[in-house]
């Protein structure tokens, strides 16, 4: 079952889709209990099917699997797969087994073609630039297209946890609208309802129990800043404050009332049954790689304990890596020999897998400027590697609250339109101006004044010092779900190293570059 | 003309230099330097025309955190007639503050040469761990009825409020007053006045010492303890002294 699109030219000259793009669905076997099921890649909301114990789905570097642990899921009537809301969408729309439990662009550009611009993930509410702007033009919805974003609309000033109206340590201004809806008069800042939209990824529902352990780093205070650490109200215990981007909700639940609300449009309030339903499947599904063309099985029985969903299951939680008994990402002994059978491809894939590893581990260089990593005891700049700050063991994420501001979309390092007389492309995203208020100390990088085209966690915590941030990802699935970053402004696995390269000097050997990308696409 | 004040002063600063004995408390405000080296990088920073030596890059469990290019660090420490590290003059009893504004002629980063190692093991390599934080902290004695009031202080960096280093604290704070299910907490706010080695005097800025006791109110009630009844209170007169005048005082009474 393997189909090929065409290119199509949509929007005019605005949305150019890449080349040809393949979708193929397969239950590979490459884990030994597989269950062998063929199926269609895209799950629409409110099918009667079932969710087995095992899935795979092939992608440009092999083939993602999906472990769902204990007994097998019917979606019929299930919370995550019914549309709830009035415009269509289940938690599934933007969650797909294929994509990692998130939402790739290229499913979105494939959507958008099987039906018309039809299906419920475009709903206007936030999957058009804005509401206001004409239904089913591929221009309303570009960034949706050709970024996956949908739009986040979040009230300015922000308003904490019990309704009460935060004061903001900065004022900001739209300096860029291309999108119309933060200066409109039915959306943004003068309407009646003040609102400030951003545009971000949906995040992976998978290995949920990493993004929201409660172990090391986790306590009443937030190891960045000291501040009060969000708690669960069931339990009253502080949470890790991983799970969004901006870390507004600190728990499953509140994330799927949320939702609920928001992206599907649904005008109640989820049950209790809705919602252990919801947080049952995202705490028992896990999503990794697990075969990569050319180096084959990654989840063999003597293969490293790194990859593969199974072992995501099985790992640790809420702890932290290290380089003698528990690496974030464990490779063990395997393939650091030839084992028998193994084709000569296939050894070097392997052996690129293995220094990919190691060059996220071990490679040095100088981290600057960066807001909640240089600024927590490390000095600035410190001369440190990947897995300093994705340290999580198994999933690369922060183990503490992790928010920081690494250049994704605080200026000057954000992706940004070079603007000349002979460019005709133009910004697609907003821009914004943040001036720190007197009394406020500056945010010790960017000054008193500066620019971003997300605030970030400052859109939350109304804090300077926390314009830009956003809470780091986990980096399993990546070969199924670009681009990445919140913002979507790294098309590829090859464009997310270039922008560490550019933003911190490193200066990786195209080499490097080629085992690291072979690494990150076999997690 | 100009040159000849520019020299008064080279010769007065030399003989400041000059004057400043072993065991003599410094305390200067001057841009720090990053040394790289084989292992992990190394923190000067120079005064009156010699360098000091501050501190390694380790780790968030620290006693020493490096402080930050693009930034001026107020230094505060002793003197000592220890053998050089890294070319510079090591401090005993050494506190670093990253002063709040931007100074971005504060950027120089030297490359490893062979003539500067480090004379030990550092305790955390540039990479991941080796299985722990560099640095274990003690761990405090579990109290034991009948309760007394306990006061515990927050230190805190000049102009500073509470930030990374202060969790560990607050949370010692939260523990004892859930043991003892505590009546009272009674915070007193403090900001400090460094006399620098200049002869000259820093003082933290206006109303600090309010900012800081509410902040830390603020924080404990946020973090949950909302059953005490809160005393605030703070002083606004400097006090002159070491890094130990920029703090805040919690007592917690049973």
């Amino acid at each position: 079952m393997r189909r090929h699109v065409s290119a199509a030219l949509l929007g005019g000259s605005v949305l150019l889709f890449g080349a040809v793009v393949s979708f193929q669905a397969t239950a590979s076997g490459a884990d030994s209990t597989s269950v062998k099921e063929a199926p269609r890649e895209w799950w629409s909301p409110g099918e009667s099917r079932r969710f087995p114990e095992f899935l795979t789905y092939a992608n440009k570097w092999g083939d993602l699997g999906l472990y769902l642990e204990g007994a097998p899921i019917e979606t019929k009537g299930h919370a995550f797969f019914e549309p709830l809301g009035a415009n269509g969408r289940a938690c599934v729309s933007c969650h797909q087994p294929a994509d990692g439990m998130s939402l790739s662009v290229a499913s979105i550009q494939q959507r958008w073609r099987d039906t018309r611009g039809k299906d419920p993930i475009f709903a206007q509410v936030d999957g058009a630039n804005c509401p206001t702007l004409p239904a089913n033009d591929p221009a309303s919805h570009s960034l949706l297209l050709t970024r996956g974003l949908f739009r986040i609309a979040l009230p300015w000033p922000p308003k904490a946890a019990d309704g009460r109206t935060i004061d903001p340590e900065f004022t900001i201004e739209v300096v860029r609208d291309p999108t119309g809806c933060n200066t409109g008069t039915q959306y943004g800042l003068n309407s009646s309802n003040p609102t400030i939209s951003v545009y971000r990824r949906p995040r992976p529902v998978a290995n949920t129990k990493y993004t929201t352990h409660q172990r090391f780093g986790v306590s009443p205070f937030i190891g960045k800043n000291g501040l009060p650490t969000a708690r669960d109200p069931e339990t009253g215990k502080p949470v890790s404050m991983n799970l969004m981007a901006d870390a507004r909700h600190p728990t499953l639940k509140m994330q799927a009332r949320d939702a609920a609300a928001t992206h599907l449009e649904f005008a109640g309030r989820l049950n209790a049954k809705q919602l252990s339903q919801i947080e049952d499947f995202e705490r028992r599904i896990y999503a990794a790689q697990v075969r990569l063309i050319q180096a084959g099985s990654l989840v063999e029985p003597d293969g490293p304990p790194a990859f593969g969903p199974r072992n995501l299951a099985n790992g640790e939680a809420g702890v932290l890596g290290n380089n003698t008994t528990r690496y974030v990402f464990p490779m063990g002994d395997a393939w650091k020999k030839p084992v028998a059978g193994e084709s000569e491809e296939q050894r070097s894939k392997r052996e690129s897998i293995r220094r990919g590893h190691d060059i996220f581990f071990f490679r040095t260089f100088w981290i600057k400027d960066s807001m909640h990593l240089n600024t927590v005891g490390l000095g600035n700049p410190t001369k440190r590697t990947c897995a300093t700050c994705h340290g999580m063991h198994m999933t690369g994420m922060d183990s503490s609250n992790g928010w920081m501001d690494i250049g994704t979309t605080n200026l000057p390092w954000a992706k940004e339109v070079p603007l000349n007389p002979w460019n005709q492309h133009k910004p697609d995203l907003p821009l914004f101006k943040i001036t720190c208020k007197p009394g406020v100390l500056p945010h010790p990088y960017l000054g008193r004044v500066f620019y971003t085209q997300d605030p970030g966690r400052a859109l939350i915590s109304g804090k300077c010092n926390d314009v830009g941030t956003v809470v780091m990802q986990q980096f399993r699935g990546l070969a199924s779900r670009a681009p990445y970053f919140s913002n979507g402004s790294a098309a590829s696995i090859r464009e997310l190293i270039d922008f560490y390269d550019r933003r911190y000097n490193i200066q990786f050997s195209e080499q490097e570059r080629l085992d690291l990308e072979t690494f990150l696409a076999s997690l | 003309m100009l040159r000849l004040a520019r020299g008064v002063a080279l010769t007065a600063l030399l003989a400041h230099s000059a004057a400043i004995a072993q065991g003599q408390h410094l305390a200067f405000v001057s841009c720090p330097i990053v040394r790289d080296t084989k292992s992990v990088p190394c923190w000067l920073s120079e005064y009156g025309g010699e360098t000091y030596y501050l501190g390694i890059q380790t780790d968030v469990s620290a006693d020493f955190y490096p402080p930050s290019l693009g930034h001026q660090v107020l230094v505060e420490g002793d003197k000592t007639d220890d053998a050089r590290i890294c070319g510079g003059v090591p401090l005993k009893n050494v506190v670093v503050s990253v002063m709040p504004e931007r100074a971005d002629n504060c950027q120089t980063l030297l490359m490893a040469e062979d003539r500067y190692t480090l004379p030990f093991e550092p305790p955390r390599p540039p990479g991941p761990s080796t299985g722990r934080l560099a640095f274990a902290y003690p761990q405090p004695e579990k109290p034991e009825p009948p309760y007394q009031p306990k006061s515990f202080e927050l230190h805190y960096d000049f102009d500073a409020t509470v930030g990374f280093k202060h969790p560990r604290f607050l949370t010692l704070v939260m523990d004892y007053a859930k043991l003892t299910g505590a009546r009272t907490i009674s915070i007193v706010g403090y900001r400090g006045r460094t006399a620098l080695s200049n002869g000259t005097f820093l003082t933290e800025r206006d109303n600090l010492a309010k900012i800081r006791a509410q902040e830390v109110a603020d924080l404990l009630r946020g973090a949950g303890l909302t059953s005490p009844k809160y005393e605030v209170s703070w002083i606004e007169e400097p006090e002159t002294g070491d890094a130990s005048r920029r703090r805040t005082t919690i007592t917690v009474t049973p």
